[in-house]
């Protein structure tokens, strides 16, 4: 009993502690800026829906949102349909090289992304793919491809090779098996490869603020035009921010069930 | 053949019907220009200093002028100010009714604008069809040759495409944007300057003034001088401490290692002290940032190589920026970064600050601030910023941000030009005045001597006062010896954080300064990458062969605390009212 309080005590005081920023963040999101430059309040004292309304009434402004949603959900699918079959041929063949490729293949992952900026803008702008959604979903493959390939793989190895071989004996056809057989299995697996590759791309601001100036302008770079010469503007900046946590919630909140055990990543 | 008949009759009614669409259509889509023309003088456009008749012949001008480019798409950035929001919230719609160009005016902060110039310039590709770009730049556009000078678009391709009556000689800030041979290189849109701010209410009361008197043996006033300005600020933090039962500083600055401190000095901060030559709007051959050049090649911002970056006199105004800000300032102040401090004056407890922008003031003139009465005036007021004992008559005191329109030859001339449309636009006298009403960033003489400005001016603090005074030319933005900005400015706070946080003595950090600046001079000789007056280096020498030629850079002073002086400001709003009679 004594015990059990204890834990309760420590958990709570831990989740306090992980809350404490997002929760200063909402209440920021409802102060005037007068507010929050004015001194230390634990919650807003004129509470205001304004710094929400400059965000929503502003087509700028949540057009940053949509096409950031926009690259980001292009990024999950091609990220997913290509490295699946990828993770799947280094999970089930053996081919020459194939253990050098699967290592080298994160070689991009160690190269901070400012190293591609002026790259890619050269070569997206001379193909006119500049200031387009799928010019900063296939830049951002660069860095999800190699990582999902790398997490599926664990899952598909962790299916035994005999499914495959009774399927096939069954009279499925191999893409009838791997959809309808193979995948299910690794669910889980796609769910967490999912999230990683949605929260890179989520929060990339250098790749995703260099390939667009108008048309595809990600929040993130929006959210810098709260800082101007005469100070920064807190509490758009506080709402934008809370805004910007959103999409992540739901994404998780949709794959809470299948990420705990895909966190494992495939081990079991 | 009956049957066939009705067929033609169809076809001829459907075509009578289409005819007369067309014709009812034709003056419609004709009118529908002027039509918001029209609506948006009456009522966005109401406060100007033109008559509405002059207004609508202005804007009636651009419908003309844009026919060529109609249902184009462009596209134009700028930093974030109020002004600029006013602009990309109201007039890029009204220049997209009125001209059928559908314009996108993007906000981003001034870092990022920068870097996109930047990239467009290294990389030759468009990313956006003109920029407001701050006139800091001047020395850096007109020696790369990427920016095609406005002159040369009033004169070339753009002489049909220029407002007639776009009034150049109205504007207050066209020397901060041509280059030494007397090319326009770009067109103010919006400019700022850096004053000194204090509570005038405070420094009415007597019991302050006569405290001050007894301790220091003169009036309480506006600082004339550095040496008065460090007495206010002990009077008040040491002395006086508390108003009203609350903590009050005699000074704010900031100090944290950040970009935004490179700005608190090469925002002019020497010039103050008087650390470059004579010149407006710059000094020569030695400008603020202690560049020296010669027949516009610059040389060397050592004192060695003839520079003053590392002189006497910047060391000066190194030294009293530590020490204040250490001795004077709030003690979380030497923590915070621009954006944290700007608004700090704004809670009351300041008594002045030496270095402010007046981008500030609609933020500080807020109802139910502090520092705010309950008619709405402010308690504070603006003035002209005291001197460093090095400044002289002739130099310049102050930072002036000059936001200005940059087009680059990168950009399809088409796009070019029409955006050239959408800047004229923004600057003509039919918009002007509300948005600088908006902003609170004038750029015309009429505006500034407008009616409307007038009645604006007790709530400003001394903002008109001072836009209207003499004054005003000695606030100057960055000049032309600066050959490279982005390049030579991303130095200064990393230095400048080692003084602030006594890592370095100022004379250490600013010699590592001027050392670096000489290096990023050398790699561009080197390079060769600029079409004229790229940087030819002079050969180091003893700096007391420099220390001994006369002007800039300046030999050490034995006495840098002269006696503090200043002046009562209604006495100095006088002086100015007087200049501007006669």
């Amino acid at each position: 009993m004594e015990n059990s309080r204890g834990k309760n005590i420590g958990i709570t005081i831990f989740i306090v502690l992980l809350l404490t920023p997002i929760y200063w963040l909402l209440n920021m999101s409802f102060k005037t800026n007068q507010e929050i430059l004015g001194g230390l309040t634990l919650w807003p004292e004129n509470f205001t829906l304004h710094n929400y309304e400059v965000i929503f009434t502003d087509p700028s402004w949540y057009n940053g949102y949509i096409n950031s949603m926009i690259y980001v959900s292009m990024n999950v699918v091609i990220t997913l349909l290509v490295a699946l079959p990828a993770a799947y041929a280094f999970s089930r063949y053996k081919f020459l090289g194939d253990k050098h490729l699967f290592f080298w293949l994160l070689s991009n992952r160690m190269a901070p992304p400012a190293v591609f900026l002026l790259p890619f803008f050269q070569l997206y702008s001379s193909i006119g793919l500049f200031d387009t959604h799928i010019a900063v979903a296939l830049a951002h493959c660069l860095f999800n491809v190699p990582l999902a390939v790398w997490i599926l793989e664990g899952f598909m190895s962790g299916v035994p090779r005999e499914y495959d071989e009774m399927a096939y004996i069954d009279g499925y056809s191999f893409p009838k098996f791997f959809v309808k057989i193979f995948l299910p299995m690794i669910r889980s697996g796609i769910g967490v490869t999912a999230f990683f590759a949605f929260m890179f791309s989520w929060v990339e601001l250098l790749l995703a603020r260099t390939l667009t100036s108008v048309d595809a302008q990600p929040i993130a770079a929006i959210m810098t035009r709260t800082v101007g010469a005469s100070g920064i503007d807190w509490g758009v900046l506080a709402a934008a921010g809370s805004l910007t946590i959103i999409p992540g919630l739901l994404v998780i909140w949709f794959v809470r069930n299948h990420v705990a055990k895909g966190f494992a990543l495939g081990r079991v | 053949m009956f049957k066939n008949n009705n067929y033609p009759s169809a076809l001829l009614l459907s075509a009578a019907v289409g005819a007369a669409g067309v014709a009812v259509s034709f003056p419609a889509s004709a009118d529908q220009y002027s039509d918001a023309a029209e609506k948006w003088v009456n009522e966005s456009f109401k406060r100007s200093t033109l008559t509405k008749e002059e207004q609508l012949e202005e804007l009636a001008w651009f419908t003309k002028a844009a026919e060529q480019f109609r249902g184009m798409d462009i596209n134009v950035v700028s930093e974030t100010i109020a002004t600029h929001e006013y602009e990309a919230s109201t007039l890029a719609k009204a220049f997209t009714d009125i001209t059928g160009i559908n314009l996108t005016h993007t906000l981003i902060q001034e870092g990022d604008v920068i870097e996109k110039l930047q990239t467009q310039m290294q990389s030759g590709r468009n990313i956006y069809d003109a920029y407001v770009n701050d006139s800091d730049l001047i020395g850096t556009h007109f020696r790369y040759g990427k920016v095609v000078p406005v002159q040369s678009i009033m004169e070339g391709a753009g002489k049909d495409l220029t407002l007639p009556t776009l009034d150049l000689d109205d504007f207050i800030g066209l020397d901060f944007v041509t280059a030494p041979d007397g090319t326009l290189y770009q067109l103010p849109d919006q400019q700022f300057a850096n004053l000194y701010w204090f509570r005038a209410d405070w420094f009415e009361r007597d019991d302050l003034k006569s405290q001050f008197k007894e301790i220091y043996g003169y009036d309480l006033g506006v600082p004339v001088n550095w040496s008065a300005y460090e007495d206010i600020a002990e009077f008040f933090s040491v002395h006086v401490k508390e108003i009203d039962g609350k903590r009050v500083y005699g000074h704010m600055d900031y100090g944290k290692k950040d970009p935004s401190l490179g700005w608190r000095f090469t925002d002019a901060w020497f010039s103050m002290a008087g650390a470059g030559d004579k010149g407006l709007p710059n000094g020569l051959p030695v400008d603020e940032w202690g560049i020296r050049v010669e027949e516009c090649h610059p040389v060397g911002s050592s004192v060695s190589r003839g520079g003053a970056t590392n002189g006497p006199a910047a060391v000066y105004a190194t030294t009293k920026y530590v020490d204040w800000l250490e001795k004077y300032a709030p003690p979380e102040a030497p923590g915070m970064t621009f954006s944290e401090a700007g608004p700090v004056p704004a809670q009351g407890n300041v008594a002045q600050q030496i270095f402010w922008y007046t981008a500030f003031t609609a933020s500080m003139v807020k109802d139910g601030l502090p520092v705010v009465n309950e008619d709405g005036t402010p308690k504070w007021r603006m003035a002209p910023s005291p001197r460093g004992p090095y400044w002289e008559e002739g130099m310049k005191l102050g930072y002036q941000d000059v936001g200005s329109w940059t087009f680059f030859d990168s950009t399809p001339e088409k796009r070019r030009l029409a955006a050239w449309l959408y800047a004229q636009f923004t600057v003509s006298k039919t918009v002007s005045l509300e948005k600088t009403l908006a902003g609170l960033t004038p750029i015309r003489e009429s505006d500034i001597n407008s009616d409307e400005m007038t009645e604006a001016a007790p709530r400003l603090g001394g903002l008109v006062e001072f836009y209207r005074s003499p004054a005003r030319v000695q606030w100057s933005p960055t000049g032309t010896n600066v050959p490279d900005y982005p390049k030579l400015a991303q130095l200064w706070w990393q230095f400048i954080a080692q003084a602030a946080s006594g890592e370095a003595t100022p004379q250490e950090a600013l010699d590592g300064l001027a050392k670096a600046q000489d290096r990023v001079l050398e790699r561009l000789e080197r390079a060769n990458v600029m079409a004229t007056c790229g940087p030819k280096l002079n050969e180091p020498r003893d700096p007391q062969y420099w220390l001994d030629q006369p002007g800039s850079p300046k030999a050490k002073l034995d006495n840098e605390k002269p006696q503090g002086k200043t002046v009562p400001y209604q006495e100095l709003l006088k002086t100015w009212e007087d200049a501007r009679q006669s």
